[in-house]
């Protein structure tokens, strides 16, 4: 009899699907998901989709929980900047009037880091750089009073704009020098075709005080600076297309610019070079420069990495050559690492389009997400 | 190898192809100017019945020689020089374009690489110079 | 007399009054219509010059030219495909050929404009062996493409020096400023 009833009650919870006299499943919350607290392996990938350039997006990501924290529109050929104090994400991009025509506006939107919501915009004039996405697009001050936006028209200039009452403040000719490299909490500088910095200064309201150039430190017909400068503790790290490594210096009044060192050797010369949008990324506590390098001639500059070299920029000795094709890795086009003690490194590829996660320390792949953009270029670390 | 007389004075020092005027301002100048070095309203400045006009005041002549596109030009002093007597020779021919006074080598290495602060703001005080002399380039482009 | 200067005598003696600043195509046009248009090759001189240049390319690329991260670019033999990366007319193309969205190498597709301003460069063609100054000009007011995305750099450079560089968007200074396609337009023969 106990037999017969104990099959009894199994057949019925077989029936009900295993729960034993189940209540049904509570009605949900309808709502919006939090972001969670910033964490330093948050990135944020810019995915200019150069297939759908119009529907650029931003997206962020948690490498910890490989999970999609969210997204950030970006129109139209954008720029990206993070606010000093990490708060505000600054898109500075264009949007037409319907979709792929119509009229333009360029325009900075704001959208605020704990929450991904949009709190504003300033539109600029049509001006603004239409450019592949870096470090110096756009750039707050250091003490976030203005915002920076590159011009090309082709004139070059830039944007002095205010980004707390949201303001165009005025407009700064570059004389041919691009892009907008802030420093301190009053000088930008720009890039020149003669081989030199620009570096202009503003007074309180954003009107130019004076500007200077440096002494030439590169050549551009023999050997051109990458755009794609590395932002650093005490200013800024540039590569040359031969694999020099320019470090600027702008911590003093004005800026120091160390005599170049190389990333490859006279046999590896000429060969080895590094390539691709984002290049290189600075582990700062360690000291450590991650490069994305690959074997090529004239005309490979923006091919992707098939190797990452680590350097250590104390002795500007190579550390480790990390071939990507043992990861399974596309060529690398984008190089991101993250700042804190157990610091990851972010390779981006735009031909498979995925960001991978690695270990900085011992290269070791953790992660490979194929979900992150259609052309990811840039990859920030708050 | 072209022969010497067809470069003319635009024999360029050092310069492995003997390119003249005509394909340093397609390779140069002609993408923003335009085949007609006739610019792009409000955006580009034209050079046809522009530069010339420059080229005629002593202010003039340091300002087209410090523009952006002129100072960091990829070309040579001598090869610069060719350059914007071509352009004065092929779009404005007439009477104003023969009597202009040529740009040499030495102008242009003494001029080019004083850099210039506010392009538009010295191109406007310029033209200022030239219209109390004769007839000016327009301000606006 | 350089072939160059005679698109500029054309241009300026006989076209300088008729066209209107409109369309940097429309000059461009009947500069090509002249005598500076480069004829067909016989095929036997392709297929000479095929054997004697074999991968390379250019001649001012040093080492091999290298597989491109996206798109494709000059690797393979020399090809007569106007709808290919590896054509030699796009050695420093960075976008969609034209060619492969209702224009052809060198004119846009129906109702899109071509930029008033451009990058200008030079490519070699195995087939002649000449080196060619080519504009490359976008095709812009309409959205991207998206078909043979060629992605070749060859003496392309950075964004400071804005007469060799294909980073920015060419149809920046068109009214309708959204980017469709790339051409690549001869505008004549390079050096002596």
């Amino acid at each position: 009899m106990r037999t017969m009833q104990a099959w009894a009650a199994l057949l019925a919870l077989v029936a009900n699907g295993g729960a034993v006299a189940s209540d049904p499943l509570p009605p949900e919350q309808f709502g919006m998901e939090p972001l969670p607290a910033r964490t330093p392996h948050w990135i944020y990938v810019v995915d200019s989709a150069f297939m759908n350039e119009i529907d650029s997006r931003v997206r962020l990501y948690d490498a910890d929980t490989h999970g999609h924290l969210g997204q950030i529109d970006a129109g139209f050929f954008p720029g990206v900047t993070l606010s000093p104090d990490r708060n505000t994400l600054a898109v500075g991009t264009t949007y037409f009037a319907r979709g792929g025509h119509g009229e333009r506006t360029d325009v900075v939107e704001f959208t605020d880091t704990t929450t991904l919501a949009i709190t504003g915009e300033i539109v600029l004039p049509p001006k603004r750089a239409q450019a592949t996405p870096t470090s110096f697009n756009l750039g707050y001050s250091s003490d976030s009073h203005f915002l920076y936006v590159a011009y090309i028209t082709p004139a070059a200039s830039f944007g002095v704009l205010d980004p707390v009452s949201r303001k165009v403040l005025g407009e700064i000719d570059t004389a041919g020098c691009v892009l907008v490299i802030p420093w301190g909490p009053d000088h930008v500088s720009s890039i020149c075709d003669s081989g030199r910095l620009l570096t202009v200064r503003l007074d309180a309201h954003g009107n130019e005080v004076s500007r200077a150039l440096s002494d030439l430190f590169f050549d551009v017909d023999t050997d051109p600076l990458f755009v794609q400068g590395i932002p650093t503790d005490q200013g800024c790290t540039f590569l040359s297309f031969l694999g020099k490594v320019h470090e600027v210096d702008f911590s003093g009044p004005e800026p120091v610019i160390h005599p170049p060192w190389s990333l490859v050797s006279s046999s590896e010369a000429g060969h080895w070079r590094p390539g691709g949008q984002q290049l290189g990324a600075i582990q700062r506590r360690m000291g450590r420069l991650y490069v994305a390098m690959h074997r090529g001639g004239e005309g490979s500059h923006k091919q992707g990495g098939t190797e990452i070299w680590v350097f250590d920029l104390g002795t500007h000795r190579r550390l480790a050559r990390w071939p990507v094709a043992t990861l399974k890795l596309a060529p690398v086009t984008a190089v991101q690492v993250s700042q804190d003690e157990a610091p990851l490194l972010f390779l981006a590829s735009d031909s498979v389009a995925s960001v991978a996660t690695l270990d900085a320390l011992t290269g070791q792949l953790r992660h490979l997400d194929r979900n992150l953009g259609q052309t990811p270029w840039q990859i920030l670390n708050p | 190898m072209l022969p010497i007389a067809l470069l003319g004075a635009t024999a360029a020092v050092g310069a492995a192809a003997q390119a003249g005027p005509a394909e340093d301002y397609a390779l140069h100048c002609m993408g923003c100017h335009g085949v007609n070095a006739q610019g792009v309203p409000g955006k580009v400045p034209p050079l046809a019945h522009s530069l010339v006009r420059f080229m005629n005041s002593v202010e003039g002549r340091r300002y087209v020689l410090r523009v952006p596109g002129a100072a960091n030009s990829m070309l040579s002093d001598a090869r610069l020089a060719a350059v914007l007597n071509w352009v004065v020779a092929q779009f404005d021919a007439g009477d104003l374009g023969r009597a202009t006074p040529q740009f040499g080598a030495q102008e242009v290495a003494a001029n080019r690489h004083r850099p210039m602060a506010g392009v538009l703001a010295t191109r406007a005080a310029v033209l200022k110079e030239i219209a109390a002399g004769g007839p000016a380039p327009a301000a606006e482009y | 007399m350089q072939r160059l200067d005679r698109i500029f005598e054309s241009s300026a003696r006989s076209l300088a009054q008729r066209t209107s600043r409109r369309s940097f195509i429309g000059v461009l046009g009947q500069i090509l219509t002249g005598s500076l248009l480069i004829p067909l090759l016989p095929i036997d001189r392709i297929q000479r010059a095929e054997a004697a240049t074999g991968p390379e390319g250019s001649p001012a690329a040093p080492g091999k030219v290298p597989a491109a991260a996206k798109g494709k670019s000059a690797s393979k033999p020399y090809t007569e495909d106007q709808q290919s990366c590896e054509y030699w007319k796009y050695c420093a193309i960075d976008g969609f050929l034209c060619s492969c969205c209702g224009g052809s190498s060198h004119t846009c597709p129906p109702g899109t404009q071509m930029s008033v301003v451009s990058w200008i460069g030079t490519c070699h063609n195995p087939a002649d062996g000449r080196d060619y100054i080519v504009s490359y000009n976008d095709c812009c007011g309409k959205a991207s493409c998206g078909n043979c995305d060629c992605y070749r750099n060859e003496r392309e450079r950075p964004l400071y020096r804005l007469s060799r560089n294909n980073d920015v968007n060419w149809c920046m200074a068109n009214t309708g400023s959204d980017y469709h396609c790339t051409v690549s337009v001869i505008l004549g023969s390079a050096g002596p």
